[in-house]
């Protein structure tokens, strides 16, 4: 039987993880969760419905199986979802309710396994939902809800069956146990199985919460020891209270027989006392003998005659004469008589007062004109008269439902008739009644076909009358009544249980949860969480200490972010007050250009750009990027470029300065930065520029009249990247027009949503498109594409820029310049340079002046040359001057003299130039030689 | 080149000191036709100029002509190396020197 149940118990188990494999291995698993929890449900509920049956249950008669139905319901919802166990439940519980008319299943548990079955339903829906947070319990959840819902089920048999409890007593008692530890176990198996299988990842485990944990075991603790308490208590008073009512009940049936026996017997004698007395009135022989013959017609033993002063005056014992009635208690009984309360007296056959070793059964009868007459007779005189009625007495007297009473003389054998047992003796029936042990009237228990039985016995007029009943008879109330409250108590804690515990999942751990969940937030950085529980005013309390603590901190730290804010602005304008920020910067050199721009990523950048006049021709300029960002990389920079401006000015060549710089910026780097730089130093007479690159991308050079374009030599390694590297040079002959742009890598890697980059390539290509190649424009308009390019994207690099042009190159005998807007300034400092140095009259200085400047400007202006050069040299007080262009040939001595006679209205404003030339020297020479025009001049410098 | 501009009633001086070539003669030229307005009298102090290019005497030609229709034009302190340039060119008799 045991067998059977547990091997239905474990088909829960069996459906469970054919589910499970179901929706982890195949399309099950794909389907939508409310077609999911209907298939579920279906299936658990024809589990419930197979239970039911003769095959899987075990029968207990009239039809009724016992099973393990409740535990498909709750094992679908707890494992699997509410709607699953609700449908499962109605399905079992209808399938139980109509089977049962069929005669399928037991009628007499019909309603209440039904409802018991749907219960379990939603018992396992709301516990899930509510409880569990919608996961699977733990297995011992599992096993206890199993077992309470068992209860319930006991519960329900006892209430749908309230007119006959005895009936429902019997399954309940027969069921109860296995039943309830069947379904634990179903639902815990089912449960374990399922946790085991999925590694218990979300089943809410016992005591996975520490308050919880607590709080469940001293809970269940103060529950199990309230539960002993009540339970032994109601056992107790309940055991008293049967063990009066059963000797209540007995002894009422005893007394009601005792009393009987007891009318006869006193009828009978007062019957013969009567007699006596007639027929003692009637005779006028009053004597001792006469008495006796009375005595012995009626058989009795004693007949007195007692005066009205209750002295025995006259008897057939002749001892007895002058005996005072009221000298013992048993005589003095018969003293009523005497005062007219009473015409007649029976007393019970007891031991006598005159000798305590002989009992005699009294009576007497009121004699006229006072006294009265006593008869006295012992038991076996009076019970031939009695034996006839008493034998009858006992006949259909029962005690409850199979409890009796029977007669038996001193002997015990039963006398009494209605049984089968009459003539036996009462103890050969396994019914011993030990009189010295148990007194009249106490309970005793002994043994009858078998069965525990409780007794009682009472002896009157020499007979003993016995009642027996069956103890479980007897202690049924009892049974019923500890039952019953055994199972209320059962479930009374089990809801408290599930109250306490949900009260403090709701009122404290969810509460906790929330304010822990919020707090994470905060400490991973999202100050702008707030926490806002407000079930109750501890919680409201916290949450408000929270938000105003998180506040003060939101407020400090915006109080610091804006003192480092500020700090910051400072180091911006000190990082860039020590870069030169003034353009132009040298108004007054017009033979170059130079424009730098910076834009740091964050408030200070590692970039940096630098350019000094070395002396009055060599200018030098860079371009730098320190590994990093932010201070460190500003602070390095800081130090990077004093090192590099120190040794630039102390005379070094471009490539020892790296050199030089590289080893002092390795010194105590600890930080381990590096700086890529590229410089540059330019001899403004000569246009040879010596580079130098450490590691920095390479410039992109315009020639002039030609196009941007990357001029990549071989860089050398970083600065401050390593100890005692020697860094090279590189000349590069500049001519007049030459373009240089210069960049960090904030401009190439720029970067764009999309993170695609700016690139060497569109760098040189919109170089390229460029109309106005003004240093300052082409910097501006690189950033402006850049970010055209960038868009929203934030910047990552400082983006720094330099560009340098060179308009003439300006040497000490020699000027090259191109013939164009601002040629005519280079010109004329050049006029001025060489009539500085020469030691002449003001009047031959101006002419000199006047004849660089008239053919210059001839070249300047109408020749279309590219290039031009004006070189002079100076041979015994000659001044000779050169001019070289490439524009169209053109002879300025084929050119007509101007008529200077003409007045002002009349005169041509042409060729006057050439004509004060011509005036002014000694002599003018030209000639067009490989495709250029050659001028030579030679001017007096003493005359 | 620096020019220095005077008004006086309706004679307007303007005092050069400096070089007066190609590329400071368009400087002139600009300051002659913002500032001479109704001025009838038009004088050029040359004291501390230095020396004049063709493009100087092309601006000095224009303000000629433009002053013969309106009025007069002087030049004052012309020193030699000027002079000359101006002999070379015949200027001098264009010219009012004073």
């Amino acid at each position: 039987m045991v067998f059977t149940l547990i091997l239905t118990a474990l088909y829960n188990a069996i459906l469970a993880v054919l589910i499970y494999i179901a929706e982890k291995k195949t399309a099950f698993g794909r389907i939508g969760r409310k077609k999911k929890q209907i298939i579920i449900g279906i299936l658990f509920g024809a589990m419930a419905a197979f239970a039911s049956t003769s095959i899987a249950g075990v029968d207990i008669g009239d039809g009724t199986i016992m099973n393990v139905r409740d535990a498909a319901p709750l094992c679908a919802g707890l494992i699997f979802g509410a709607p699953a166990g609700i449908i499962a439940g109605i399905i079992g519980g209808l399938y139980r309710y109509i089977s049962a008319f069929f005669g399928l299943t037991g009628a007499y548990t019909q309603l209440a396994c039904s409802i018991s079955t749907m219960l379990a339903g939603f018992i396992a829906a709301a516990l899930r939902k509510f409880m569990f947070d919608d996961k699977k319990p733990g297995w011992i959840y599992g096993l206890g809800i199993g077992m309470i819902c068992e209860v319930i089920h006991m519960l329900m048999i006892f209430f749908t069956n309230a007119n006959d409890p005895s009936t429902a007593f019997g399954f309940v008692k027969v069921c109860s146990l296995p039943m309830m530890l069947c379904n634990g176990f179903s639902v815990g198996a089912a449960v374990l199985v399922i946790s085991l299988l999925g590694k218990d990842r979300d089943a809410v485990q016992f005591g996975k919460r520490h308050i919880s944990r607590t709080f469940q075991t001293w809970l269940f603790i103060c529950i199990v020891v309230a539960y002993v308490l009540t339970s032994t208590y109601t056992y107790m008073l309940q055991s008293q209270m049967s063990n009066t009512e059963t000797e209540t009940v007995i002894k009422t049936s005893i007394d009601d027989v005792n009393q009987d026996i007891q009318d006869t017997s006193d009828e009978n004698l007062l019957n013969k006392t009567n007699l006596i007395k007639s027929d003692y009135i009637a005779s006028n022989n009053k004597s001792e003998e006469f008495l006796q013959s009375l005595a012995d017609k009626y058989n009795v033993a004693e007949i007195h005659i007692i005066d009205d002063n209750g002295i025995i005056v006259n008897t057939n014992v002749p001892h007895y004469i002058g005996f005072d009635m009221a000298s013992g208690e048993q005589s003095a009984e018969f003293l009523v008589l005497l005062d007219g309360t009473h015409k007649s007296f029976a007393q019970e056959y007891r031991p006598q007062s005159y000798d305590s070793s002989v009992a005699y059964k009294y009576g007497g009868v009121a004699l006229q004109g006072g006294g009265f007459l006593q008869v006295g007779y012992d038991a076996s005189e009076f019970r031939a008269d009695i034996d006839s009625t008493v034998k009858k007495i006992a006949t259909n007297r029962h005690i409850g439902e199979n409890g009796f009473i029977v007669i038996c003389d001193e002997e015990w054998n039963i006398v009494s008739e209605g049984t089968d047992y009459t003539g036996y003796n009462l103890a050969s029936l396994g019914i011993w009644v030990d009189t010295e042990k148990y007194a009249e009237n106490t309970i005793f228990s002994t043994e009858f076909n078998g069965k525990p039985y409780l007794g009682e016995y009472e002896f009157a007029e020499g007979y003993y009358i016995v009642g027996v009943i069956g103890e479980e008879e007897a202690l049924f109330m009892r049974d019923v009544s500890v039952y019953l409250s055994s199972f209320m108590e059962v479930l009374i804690f089990a809801a408290l249980f599930a109250l306490v515990y949900f009260l403090i999942k709701k009122l404290i751990i969810d509460n906790l949860t929330e304010v822990n969940r919020a707090l994470s937030k905060i400490t991973n950085g999202n100050l702008d969480v707030t926490v806002d529980v407000r079930d109750n005013e501890e919680f409201a309390s916290l949450s408000d200490d929270i938000n105003s603590t998180v506040d003060t901190l939101k407020r400090y730290i915006s109080e610091a972010e804006a003192r480092i804010d500020a700090e910051l602005e400072f180091a911006k304008q000190i990082q860039s007050s020590a870069l030169p920020s003034v353009f132009p910067p040298y108004p007054n050199r017009r033979e170059f250009d130079i424009y730098a721009q910076m834009d740091t990523a964050k408030e200070v950048g590692g970039d940096f750009y630098d350019f000094y006049m070395l002396d009055d021709s060599t200018i030098a300029f860079l371009i730098a990027d320190v590994s990093g960002k932010g201070i460190p990389a500003a602070m390095f920079m800081m130090k990077a470029k004093t090192i590099i401006k120190d040794l630039a000015e102390s005379g070094l060549e471009v490539n020892d300065i790296f050199t030089q710089a590289n080893a002092k910026l390795c010194e105590n780097n600890d930080a381990g930065m590096f700086v890529t730089a590229w410089m540059a130093i330019v001899d403004l007479k000569t246009g040879v520029m010596s580079v130098a690159n450490a590691g920095h991308n390479p410039p992109v050079i315009k020639r002039a009249n030609g196009e941007f374009a990357y001029e990549k030599q071989r860089a050398g390694f970083v600065l401050a990247g390593m100890e005692g590297l020697k860094y090279r040079k590189t000349e590069i002959q500049l001519s007049p027009g030459d373009q240089i742009y210069l960049y960090t890598d904030g401009v190439t890697e720029a970067t764009d949503k999309d993170d695609g980059l700016y690139g060497e390539d569109r760098l040189v290509d919109f170089l390229n498109t460029l109309a106005d190649t003004d240093v300052k424009s082409i910097c501006e308009e690189v950033k402006r594409d850049i970010d055209r390019f960038v868009g929203d994207a934030p910047q990552f690099d400082d983006i720094t820029m330099v560009s340098f042009k060179i308009n003439f190159i300006k040497g000490d005998n020699k000027l090259s310049f191109i013939p164009g807007r601002d040629a005519g300034v280079a010109v004329s400092d050049f006029a001025q340079q060489i009539t500085s140095k020469l030691d002449v009259l003001p009047k031959i200085s101006s002419k000199v002046s006047i004849a660089i400047d008239e053919i210059a400007s001839n070249i300047i202006n109408y020749s279309k040359a590219k290039t031009a050069e004006i070189s002079y040299s100076i041979e015994n007080d000659k001044l000779n001057l050169t001019f070289e262009d490439d524009g169209q040939p053109y002879n300025p001595l084929e050119t007509e003299d101007p008529d200077i006679t003409l007045s002002a209205e009349e005169r041509q404003i042409g060729g006057l130039g050439i004509f004060m030339v011509k005036k002014m020297t000694e002599s003018m020479d030209y000639k067009y030689e490989n495709n250029k025009n050659i001028l030579k001049l030679v001017m007096a410098l003493n005359s | 080149m620096t020019i220095k501009q005077t008004n006086e009633s309706e004679k307007l001086t303007l005092a050069l000191s400096g070089r007066l070539d190609t590329v400071t003669a368009p400087e002139l030229e600009t300051v002659i036709d913002t500032a001479l307005g109704g001025a009838t009298e038009l004088c050029f102090d040359f004291t501390d100029l230095e020396y004049i290019s063709s493009a100087g005497l092309r601006v000095l030609l224009k303000a000629q002509k433009i002053m013969n229709a309106k009025g007069k034009m002087t030049i004052t302190g012309v020193n030699e190396t000027i002079m000359e340039v101006f002999d070379i060119t015949g200027f001098v008799d264009i010219l009012t020197i004073e």
